[in-house]
């Protein structure tokens, strides 16, 4: 007889909005089926009524850790549409701001996932070697999340030169840590014991399902878009892609953990060789056409598909977080396996489901869509009230 | 480009393809609804083509699906476009072949409301639970 079992409608650890409702014959989990929902923005149809200036501020707050990763996507697609290239420095500059977010990112998910399998010093130090990364970001950039660094045609602001010798310094410091990490990891029969042959996604099921990043790598699918497409400086820099054939939940900590490694490589090579000159080329119009920009963000192939018909905002702005393709990997993965290692499975994709829920606005009647000019409305409706009330 | 990719599109679907090559990394092809499965089903099956994701979108002509196959080894991505009609837009589900496409295909019906014969969990994924069954906010025939 199955029993069921709901979890949600918040991951218990990662305090992510999900519903879960798992099938369990004693403590096998038969089935599991994903809801979701429970963060949806309404983010596709915003960015039609914005200008494609306003769309890269859009999509930034799409995620606060892949903020980069959408921006990124965002403007390479209004590059594919007028058909310009950015100039060498700018290229440099957005490879440096992308890998420092690859770092926080899986930092930020090492610490979670020891605080999932009960391991708590992982938690703290993972957390705590990731607050420099966020430091060097906040000193390039000005802001440690939504870094406002991408537009149309290259970066905002230009970096003097003060900024690189403590940033590079930062990284050695952060490699050196981060393998003394992972040795950690790797030789601990506790984590082994709990990671190894965990949560199997076969080679031929990530395939069938489409996964991305660190999950398909981790099963032995070798997909990077770095370096399949390359764009930024990634052709330029020396650097490797993990794969590890194994697929279950300890392959893809390895395949996140030794990434970390090449990211510091990545930037240190960009900072070295970073260029003189031009951070941006001016994109005076957006011409009617239609542009597809895709990138490597930390949990994946992150897509942004934009038509534009001429105005200054765009027709359609179609966003894919690699999160929405991962999700589906839960139910070959947690057949069979225990409830206690339900969890665990359920964070290995480091789902973000702010990423993935973000079409439309519909209030709870169903009878009214909120469009950004009615919330502008709203906005200075406040606004006015607090300068007569407070 | 994957020039072998549209060479054999156009060898094996003649005149029933319109090919747009926008640049070196990406192409457009249009199909119509009757060719659509098998277009679909060649790209995955026989050019080992990654559904990459879809875009849906409501236009003057009808709705619009636009399916995004990324492949790897090339770095190049090709997109298969169709228009179905309004407003009770109808098409085969691509998720009976290939399950990558099962959120993203419930994603356009729930958005544009488009019927996908075959899906074999056709249920709504991201909007609100009482959303009235007729009602698709991405559409534009209000």
């Amino acid at each position: 007889m199955s029993t069921t079992i709901p979890i949600g409608p918040f991951h218990p650890v990662l305090e992510e909005p999900e519903y879960i409702t798992l099938q369990v014959e004693g403590e096998t989990v038969v089935s599991a089926d994903i809801e979701l929902g429970r963060i949806h923005r309404g983010m596709e149809l915003l960015a039609q009524e914005k200008t494609f200036d306003q769309d890269v501020f859009l999509v930034e707050r799409i995620c606060g850790i892949c903020s980069a990763s959408h921006s990124w996507a965002a403007t390479l697609a209004m590059e594919d549409i007028v058909g310009i290239t950015v100039p060498d420095r700018a290229r440099y500059l957005r490879t440096i701001v992308h890998e420092l977010e690859r770092l926080h990112s899986h930092m930020l998910w090492v610490g979670l996932a020891g605080h999932i399998i009960g391991y708590w010093t992982i938690f703290m130090w993972g957390w705590k070697y990731r607050e420099p990364v966020l430091d060097a970001l906040e000193a390039i950039t000005g802001n440690r999340n939504n870094y406002a660094w991408y537009c149309p045609g290259g970066v905002r602001r230009d970096v003097p030169d003060e900024v690189w010798p403590p940033v590079l310094k930062s990284m050695d410091e952060f490699a050196e840590k981060t393998s003394m990490l992972i040795n950690v990891i790797l030789n601990d029969p506790v984590i082994l014991g709990r990671l190894k042959g965990v949560g199997i996604l076969t080679k031929e099921d990530a395939i069938a399902y489409g996964v991305l990043g660190p999950t398909a790598r981790g099963s032995g699918v070798d997909i990077d878009v770095r370096r399949d497409e390359p764009y930024g400086a990634y052709d330029e820099v020396d650097w490797d892609v993990i794969v590890q054939p194994d697929g279950d939940c300890l392959a893809v900590g390895v395949v996140r953990l030794l990434e970390m490694i090449e990211a510091t490589k990545i930037i240190k090579q960009c900072i070295k060789k970073l260029p003189k000159g031009e951070i941006r080329n001016e994109v005076r119009e957006i011409p009617r056409g239609e542009g597809i920009g895709r990138i490597e963000a930390p949990r994946g192939e992150c897509f942004h598909f934009i038509r534009s018909n001429g105005t200054n905002m765009p027709e359609r702005h179609k966003m894919r977080a690699p999160t929405f393709l991962n999700i589906p990997s839960y139910r070959p993965r947690v057949k069979g396996e225990t409830i206690s290692d339900a969890t665990l499975i359920f964070a290995v994709i480091d789902p973000c489901y702010s990423c993935t829920e973000r079409i439309a606005a519909i209030d709870p009647g169903g009878s009214k869509i909120a469009n950004g000019r009615d919330l502008m409305k709203l906005s200075h409706q406040k606004t006015e009230w607090l300068r007569k009330n407070l | 480009m994957s020039k072998q990719v549209l060479e054999n599109l156009k060898t094996k679907f003649g005149d029933r393809v319109d090919i747009h090559e926008h640049s070196p990394k990406r192409a457009y092809v249009a199909v119509s609804n009757d060719d659509w499965m098998t277009v679909l089903r060649h790209m995955y099956e026989v050019e080992g083509g990654r559904l990459t994701t879809a875009t849906g979108s409501d236009r003057s002509t009808g709705v619009e699906l636009l399916y995004h196959f990324a492949f790897d080894r090339e770095g190049t991505v090709v997109n298969i476009r169709t228009t179905l009609d309004k407003p009770f837009p109808k098409i085969e589900a691509l998720t009976q072949y290939y399950p990558a496409a099962d959120f993203i295909e419930r994603e356009i019906f729930d958005f544009l409301g488009v019927e996908f014969v075959g899906h074999p969990d056709p249920r709504k994924i991201l909007s609100s639970h009482d959303r009235p069954a007729d009602f698709h906010p991405m559409r534009r025939d209000e």
